[in-house]
């Protein structure tokens, strides 16, 4: 573990800062905003097209807008469009924004940076590795996304990878955790030690910095699908025990030598901090444009970048979308920055936490101190990509049901009954990782069709 | 940490999840849906709790003194109008849906065989995911859904050229097609096949959904409509099969999707 104890995981610091682009420095001190949006539809049209949208409007604007209100520091996120997959395509976006990030760290002495993130169109029934004949060769597509966008300007690389997608669909949708971490905790393990040992040594080589993954695929998909407290769909209860099983998942990234900052988007990245003390980006309350959580306030306890996870560029009454956005995570920072500033960090990060602690069974698991918990868990089983999912799962687990039956926190029956169920099965794995793939390899192979092992090179 | 053990969460927030909970059981909605018929009550209990091993003989046994036909109409499908009730009164859930749909499913796929020439379905809706786009769970369930409506899904997966989906629209001539995109620069294949499509001369729904669609897009385009979640597919698809065009469903769409 990075941390001696929980207590000391805050907004803000992280045990291993790290420094890029044009004076952002991540983790050291003070908390970042970090803007993602999207291009309008049709803008994909043609590589100028496509420049002109990310480059002199959403970057413009936004940059603009952090000078105007006084913001020191500014990331921007380029989550790619699938169209970027062409060279044609994403070379002008990378090199403009690198330039015009440029610009305006030496007109105005703003700290800025971007990171890209690479699309990952891989799918199930093409093959996830290289040379296995996919009609659209995707996986190689996926490496030479990283190198265009290293080689083109590129502050910090990211990607949202899909191994285990195949069997995380199936395992939300069919409320099997043993799928989810058959998936996700072990094949998705393997198949992110695959493609980020190759990005790090992609970074390494362009002089970038290799920051890191999450589960959206996955943990999110389950925790959109579980929603808020007319949905219906997926109980709380199995989306939080996701969310810790993908802990084990992401934290391969940085295993591999990437150094952070991971990815808005995976809320797991409370654990993976604890265990590893790398900076991590999060999003919540400030993320409306995009989605609704149910931990909005007390994800932020732990971040060094804040984001607002993506808004499509368009107008409105106090400017366009970016600059409005930029304004909402931007105060938010100034808030906590102040808090820093002031010696009150640790009081802002508690209030933030308590606000949601008890508002659903993920965001206390979330909860930095159950956060830690978790990472304890994944850390005490090592390298055993298994055992440490199978470990996180149990624990968050485990973590839920301790804070039911000590009325820290309300379930509903179904959601307790799944609880249940959960804690069942993952008692019943054997502690063996060859008899636990024999298992789930004979059955998944039964139950999901675009299963294939040799995707993960078994 | 700050000691919250006094903090009354309840000023500040509300578990309305936990508060609005149904209590009531899958048992008491069933008993007023459930067929009389002994035979094919056991038939809808398999799938109502979603015995899918034990559908198989129950079909099979049911087979010996009742018509297929009445097999799946007053059985199967009726254990699966229980489980989507039970699903709107939030007692079931997606999970249940996803196993009682692959119950009914094997006891269809029994009792069809002895219908000659086999089952006829409401109609056929061809379904996609978006050129560029790897994301399809939504589409996944909306499939199911529909097929436990009584529709038959040529389910196209995911990444769908746009040429592919005209040419499958063009040679099946379904009730409609849909498309799903998570992204904002994928949904735009939807209007470019639309285009495509009437230029043709075909003139059926196109059901716009995911992530990334709103109304209002689904809208902009010749024979676009709109689905916002999954389960409002079999109730839109429905409306088309009582003879309402593209039109009339944009129209009407409040209250198609009113109760889905």
């Amino acid at each position: 573990m990075a941390y001696g104890s929980a207590d000391e995981m805050v907004f803000g610091t992280a045990k291993q800062p790290v420094s890029y682009g044009f004076g952002i420095k991540v983790g050291a001190g003070r908390v970042i905003p970090e803007l993602n949006y999207a291009p309008r539809p049709g803008k994909e049209k043609d590589p100028e097209s496509l420049r002109k949208e990310y480059v002199d409007y959403i970057a413009k604007d936004a940059l603009n807008r952090a000078v105007t209100v006084g913001f020191p520091d500014v990331q921007l996120e380029t989550e790619w469009v699938s169209q970027m997959g062409n060279p044609k395509m994403a070379t002008p976006v990378v090199e403009g924004q690198k330039a015009i990030c440029e610009k305006f760290h030496e007109e105005y002495g703003i700290n800025c940076a971007v990171r890209q993130t690479i699309p990952d169109q891989r799918e199930a029934e093409e093959g996830y590795r290289p040379g296995m004949g996919g009609k659209h060769a995707y996986p190689e597509a996926l490496f030479q996304c990283a190198e265009i966008a290293c080689e083109n300007g590129a502050d910090v690389l990211s990607c949202e990878t899909l191994g285990g997608k195949e069997l995380a669909d199936y395992a939300v949708t069919n409320g099997d955790i043993t799928a989810f971490l058959f998936g996700v905790g072990y094949l998705g393990s393997i198949d992110m030690e695959y493609v980020w040992s190759q990005f790090v040594d992609i970074a390494k080589k362009n002089k970038v910095v290799a920051g890191g993954d999450t589960n959206c695929s996955g943990a999110n998909t389950s925790m959109f699908m579980a929603g808020g407290y007319l949905d219906n769909d997926v109980q709380r209860t199995f989306s939080a025990v996701t969310r810790a099983i993908s802990a084990a998942r992401t934290l391969v990234a940085w295993e591999c030598g990437a150094s952070g900052p991971d990815k808005d988007c995976g809320y797991e990245g409370p654990i993976v901090k604890s265990i590893a003390g790398k900076p991590t980006a999060q999003e919540g309350k400030n993320c409306q444009c995009a989605h609704c959580d149910l931990q909005g306030n007390l994800i932020a306890q732990c971040c060094d970048l804040w984001s607002n996870e993506s808004v499509e560029y368009h107008p409105e009454f106090g400017g366009s979308s970016v600059q409005c956005w930029l304004g909402s995570i931007g105060y938010e920072v100034s808030l906590m920055n102040t808090a820093i500033q002031c010696g009150q960090e640790k009081t802002l990060r508690d209030l933030y936490m308590i606000s949601d602690r008890a508002r659903g069974p993920e965001g206390y698991i979330l909860a930095y101190d159950n956060a830690y918990q978790i990472g304890k868990a994944i850390a005490e089983n090592g390298d055993n990509i298994y055992l440490r999912a199978k470990a996180a799962g149990l624990t968050a687990a485990k973590l839920i049901k301790g804070g039911y039956e000590g009325k820290e926190i309300q379930l509903t029956n179904k959601q307790l009954e799944v609880l249940d169920v959960i804690i069942k099965d993952l008692e019943a794995l054997p502690d063996d990782e060859d008899k636990f793939f024999e298992y789930c390899d004979k059955k998944y192979s039964e139950l999901v069709p675009l299963y294939d092992k040799k995707n993960y090179g078994l | 940490m700050i000691d919250y053990k006094g903090v009354d969460f309840s000023k500040i927030l509300k578990r309305y999840d936990v508060e609005a909970q149904n209590e009531t059981t899958p048992e008491a909605v069933a008993k007023k849906m459930l067929p009389a018929d002994p035979v094919l009550k056991n038939v809808a209990e398999c799938v109502l709790y979603m015995k899918f091993k034990d559908v198989g003989p129950a079909t099979t046994e049911a087979l010996k003194t009742h018509k297929p036909l009445d097999i799946i109409n007053k059985g199967l499908v009726v254990g699966m109008e229980c489980v989507a009730k039970l699903y709107a009164e939030h007692i079931y859930y997606l999970p249940e849906i996803m196993m009682a749909a692959k119950t009914m499913e094997i006891g269809i796929a029994i009792a069809e065989k002895q219908i000659p020439g086999g089952r006829e379905t409401k109609a056929t809706v061809v379904m996609h995911a978006a050129e560029g786009d790897p994301h399809d769970i939504g589409k996944n369930i909306a499939a199911v859904m529909l097929r436990s409506s009584g529709y038959t899904v040529i389910d196209m997966g995911k990444d769908v050229a746009v040429t592919d989906v005209v040419a499958k629209v063009e040679e099946v001539k379904p009730l409609m097609v849909t498309g799903t995109a998570l992204m904002t620069t994928t949904m735009t294949a939807f209007p470019r096949a639309a285009e495509i499509l009437v230029k043709d001369g075909v003139n059926i729904p196109f059901m716009a959904a995911g992530g990334a669609v709103n109304r209002e897009f689904a809208e902009s385009f010749e024979l676009g409509i709109y689905s916002e979640k999954a389960p409002q597919t079999p109730p839109i698809a429905d409306k088309v099969l009582a003879g309402y065009d593209w039109k009339r469903v944009r129209d009407e769409w409040d209250n198609i999707v009113g109760g889905a």
